[in-house]
């Protein structure tokens, strides 16, 4: 069947298999952002924003998706305050699940403008970074925040 | 949670002892960075794996008829199949010739590939293994290390020692025997030692196998192109693939290129025989371009951390000097040896820790079991001995009632001691790292015992590592003429910071700035040899190769130059604007230097270096050697924490950790690895554990494998760099990749016994063991 998703603010029109998964079909369409960690919803390195919520795109019917606005971390641009703040306290070793936590720390700003430590562990908490880069990862998140006016 | 490691960039001549941002930064946050799984290929078949439902048997037939029916399915590859083409050439594996690609006539773990689909897309591949029906004749699993050693039933007939090691061939044919390698060392007279000491500590301890869990997945693809073989592929050793693959399908060296981009994340995982051998010797017996990717259930079996058994003994005179310290090491190394002959002798060998112990006796046995096999993670069987002889330390300190700080500080090697394998000790500041982890968590100052159900206690560990000797490793420089370099090398950037630290070397040697020297990504048509990317070596031997080739291109630069002002090269030098003469005061750019030379925008200037190492090999007898590793690793760490005694759960308060990396190359890189080594120590401590029920494994995915996530983070986390400069170290640097994380389970562990009295000697601490601790001290 043909879909148009909706993925950082373009429209793309895409022939999909039945049952496919919206992490095939961004990764069929070039957004590498998007990547299988274990296929179960536990590692959170496939996550997006469908309509500015997270989801597991390893878990998610790409055609239950038409219509909505798809959010990758390509399209977050270099000058994002998440992007750059992560890139600024070194947020990353091997960087293959960041792209998810950036999606996530996203989505945390976008609900409270002025989270805390705990505020920030308890939305990232179903990310996985096997380097170890938590630490930087909060201060990432919370120096992002605070370059939000109060 | 607080820790400082980032400062930022910033550039004054020298690069290194800079923390430069990690090279590609800005890519991977955004996610537009390629991975190997994103370099194009040609359009390929998919591969769908069949795989073993027992864990010993023999396979009786085939049934491939429903899979073939399915549309889109080209071909089933069996073991048979792959034996007609390749005989026992198929045989692959580092040390021991004994993996089959795909398993031929014998299954020897559960989840081995039995049948391989080719299809024209991967879910159809994937859905066709499953349409495969095998005919087994079950033979007696061997499915522990006791099972194995009683020696009734084995899990292959005669023992094939690979070419690569010379001192494994009297192995050869060897048969009745699950036990695929021994080592021993023996000095002094341990027993006699034991007997007359006044002080002795037993222990049985048991460190489970757990799974690396690099998120990025494993894939390959290969295919032909006129009269040579393409494999793209996730690995950590391209240089050895290539060796392997080119003697599995018979093929000149030239006749193989393998080329890998960065890897998400390894952690020892991606190394030797993993999907290479099989996706090489289908594209090439069938002349057909194949893929494969695994998902994570198929990653959790296709190769794990050993699980080791150690039954261990120290002792002390009166004086409180150990004296005499024993042990016997087991590793579990599941059905195919990979490297664990190799781990089973050169972890083995530190497992009565960094003492002057001056009766040592140890023997380390590396033994096959019906499990997926074991291979190399991050320590290379080191944490698991580490394990035992600083659990055990621990009980002796407190046996004579002293603080296991202190027992630890009298006892541990310094500089010039002789260790306990007959090697004289360099640059492993085991005392630096011991202090300065004590004195990050204040280990001196009181302590409130109790604070409700919560029991609080301190711990400390120690860590020592040998480096992988001997080696080889090469770097080629080619210096372009508007002043930028292109550095060829085969190490892969995995997340530990090589394209970083590399590009430093060579800045710092050539007066670069950042983001002039570009490290380009291993493939074996370009990049030449590097022994591995493993082993926390990198940073040494290839910063070495890397360092010595700079170097000879600043002389060459200076040479051309001296000859273009008329005066002598040791009136000149490189500076950052380029070559100046001192007694003329004139000044070449390097641009200006290399345009005149050649006379044309563009062209470039090479120079190579080769770094190799040596040791003595250890004797067969005693085990000793007096030089059996080029360097070592030296590590502490120090825990405070809080054991719930009515839940089992522990809460750390503060945990430091110290590595003596002789010079930090990038200081910031240096503590991410110290803190990344300590969150997986951390993990193994406390959660990672692979769990097999008749040789399944029941928790191969990661629903049900449990990790440490943000919420496990300590309170406190520090990292501290220790500098001890190495005598042959780019600029006296060593790595730091494993060093973080070996000491992590004893100091933790060594918490729990002084929060709650009880040495727990089976990993991880999981709140049901710690429980069931409790209850038994009740009683």
């Amino acid at each position: 069947m043909n879909l148009t998703l909706n993925i950082n603010g373009t429209a793309h029109s895409v022939d999909i298999v039945e049952g496919e998964l919206l992490l095939d079909v961004l990764r069929r369409l070039g957004f590498t952002s998007v990547r299988e960690g274990c296929g179960v919803g536990a590692c959170g390195s496939c996550t997006v924003l469908v309509d500015g919520h997270s989801v597991s795109s390893c878990l998610t019917l790409s055609s239950r998706c038409a219509g909505t606005e798809i959010q990758t971390s390509e399209g977050l641009g270099k000058d994002n305050p998440v992007v750059r703040a992560f890139v600024a306290e070194g947020a990353l070793q091997c960087g293959y699940c960041i792209p998810g936590f950036v999606m996530m720390a996203t989505e945390l700003l976008s609900e409270n403008l002025h989270p805390d430590e705990k505020d920030v562990a308890d939305h990232l908490e179903g990310n996985i970074c096997r380097c170890g880069t938590y630490p930087e990862i909060v201060k990432a998140v919370l120096a992002a925040a605070s370059g939000i006016p109060k | 949670m607080t820790s400082e490691v980032f400062s930022g960039e910033s550039y004054d001549g020298n690069a290194v002892g800079q923390s430069w941002r990690r090279a590609n930064s800005e890519s991977k946050v955004l996610g537009t960075f390629r991975y190997t799984a994103d370099l194009p290929v040609p359009k390929c078949l998919y591969l769908g794996v069949h795989r073993a439902s027992q864990p010993h048997a023999s396979i009786v037939n085939i049934d491939a008829e429903g899979a073939m029916a399915i549309p889109g399915v080209v071909k089933v590859i069996t073991g048979a199949d792959l034996y007609d083409a390749l005989g026992e050439k198929m045989l692959t594996g580092p040390a021991f010739s004994d993996q089959p690609p795909i398993a031929w006539q014998r299954v020897r773990y559960v989840g081995e590939p039995v049948a391989v689909v080719l299809a024209t897309d991967l879910a159809t591949a994937r859905a066709a293994a499953d349409e495969i029906y095998v005919e087994y004749q079950d033979m007696a699993p061997v499915l522990d290390i006791d099972a194995a050693l009683e020696g009734h039933d084995y899990v292959h007939d005669e023992l094939r020692p690979s070419v690569v090691f010379q001192d494994l061939r009297q192995l050869m044919g060897k048969r009745n025997t699950n036990i695929n390698y021994e080592y021993n060392l023996n000095r002094g007279d341990s027993e006699h030692a034991h007997k007359t000491a006044a002080t002795t500590v037993n222990g049985e301890f048991w460190t489970p196998p757990t799974s690396h869990v690099a998120i990025e997945l494993f894939s390959a693809s290969a295919w032909t192109e006129e009269t040579h073989l393409e494999l793209v592929s996730t690995t950590q050793t391209p240089s050895y693939v290539r060796q392997a693959i080119a003697t599995m399908l018979n093929l000149r060296l030239n006749q193989v290129r393998v080329r890998t981009l960065g890897l998400g994340g390894s952690f020892g995982s991606k190394m030797y025989d993993r999907l290479e051998p099989l996706v090489a010797a289908i594209a090439w017996t069938q002349k057909l371009p194949v893929r494969l990717e695994l998902t994570r259930e198929e990653t959790f079996v296709l190769t794990t951390r050993h699980g080791v058994a150690v039954s261990s003994r120290m002792s002390a005179d009166s004086d409180g000097n150990i004296v005499a310290a024993t042990a016997d090491v087991r590793y579990d190394t599941g059905a195919y040896a990979d490297i664990g002959p190799r781990i089973a002798a050169k972890s083995g060998m530190v497992a009565c820790g960094p003492y002057r112990i001056e009766n040592a006796k140890i023997r380390s046995r590396c033994i096959y079991t019906n499990k997926p096999s074991a291979g190399p993670f991050r320590g290379f069987g080191v944490p698991q001995v580490t394990w035992s002889h600083e659990s055990l330390i621990d009980d002796l300190a407190r046996e004579l009632g002293e603080d296991p700080a202190g027992f630890r500080k009298r006892n541990l090697l310094r500089e010039g001691d002789v260790a306990p394998i007959g090697t004289v000790m360099h640059s492993a500041d085991f005392i630096g790292c011991l202090d300065a982890v004590t004195e990050a968590i204040g280990w001196n100052e009181p302590l409130e015992r109790r604070e409700g159900d919560w029991k609080w206690g301190r711990g400390v560990a120690v860590g020592i590592k040998a480096v992988l000797t001997p080696t080889v490793s090469n770097a080629v420089l080619q210096l372009n003429q508007d002043a930028s370099a292109t550095l060829l090398i085969s190490t892969v950037e995995m997340g530990q910071g090589s394209d970083t630290i590399m590009a430093q070397i060579v800045a710092d040697v050539l007066n670069l700035g950042p983001e002039r020297v570009r490290v380009v990504n291993p493939d074996t048509d370009v990049t030449p040899y590097d022994t591995i990317t493993a082993g926390s070596r990198s940073t040494y031997h290839t910063g070495n190769a890397v360092k010595m080739a700079a170097e000879t291109m600043r002389d060459k630069l200076i040479e051309i130059a001296a000859k273009q002002m008329g005066v002598s090269p040791s009136d000149c030098k490189l500076t950052a604007g380029g070559v100046l003469s001192s007694s003329s005061q004139r000044l070449i750019s390097l641009e200006d230097l290399i345009m005149s030379e050649f006379g044309a925008a563009g062209t470039t200037m090479t120079a190579e270096a080769n770094f190799t190492t040596e040791w003595i090999p250890y004797d067969k007898e005693t085990g000793q050697s007096t030089k059996i590793t080029e360097h070592w690793f030296a590590g502490a760490a120090a825990a405070e924490l809080a054991v719930d005694a009515r839940t089992g759960r522990i809460r750390i308060r503060h945990l430091a950790v110290a590595g003596d990396v002789g010079r930090a190359i990038n200081p910031a890189l240096v503590k991410q690895q110290l803190i990344g080594g300590a969150i997986m120590g951390m993990g193994h401590a406390l959660f990672d554990e692979i769990v097999f029920d008749n040789g399944q494994m029941v928790n191969g995915t990661l629903l049900d494998y449990q990790l440490p996530s943000i919420k496990d983070m300590p309170e406190k986390l520090t990292p501290i760099i220790v500098e001890n400069p190495h005598r042959t170290g780019p600029f006296g640097a060593k790595g730091v990749g494993e060093t973080g994380l070996i000491p992590i389970a004893p100091a933790i562990a060594n918490a729990v016994r002084d929060a709650i009295g009880i040495r727990i000697t089976t990993l991880p601490l999981t709140p049901e063991r710690v429980l069931t601790a409790l209850a038994n001290q009740g009683k």
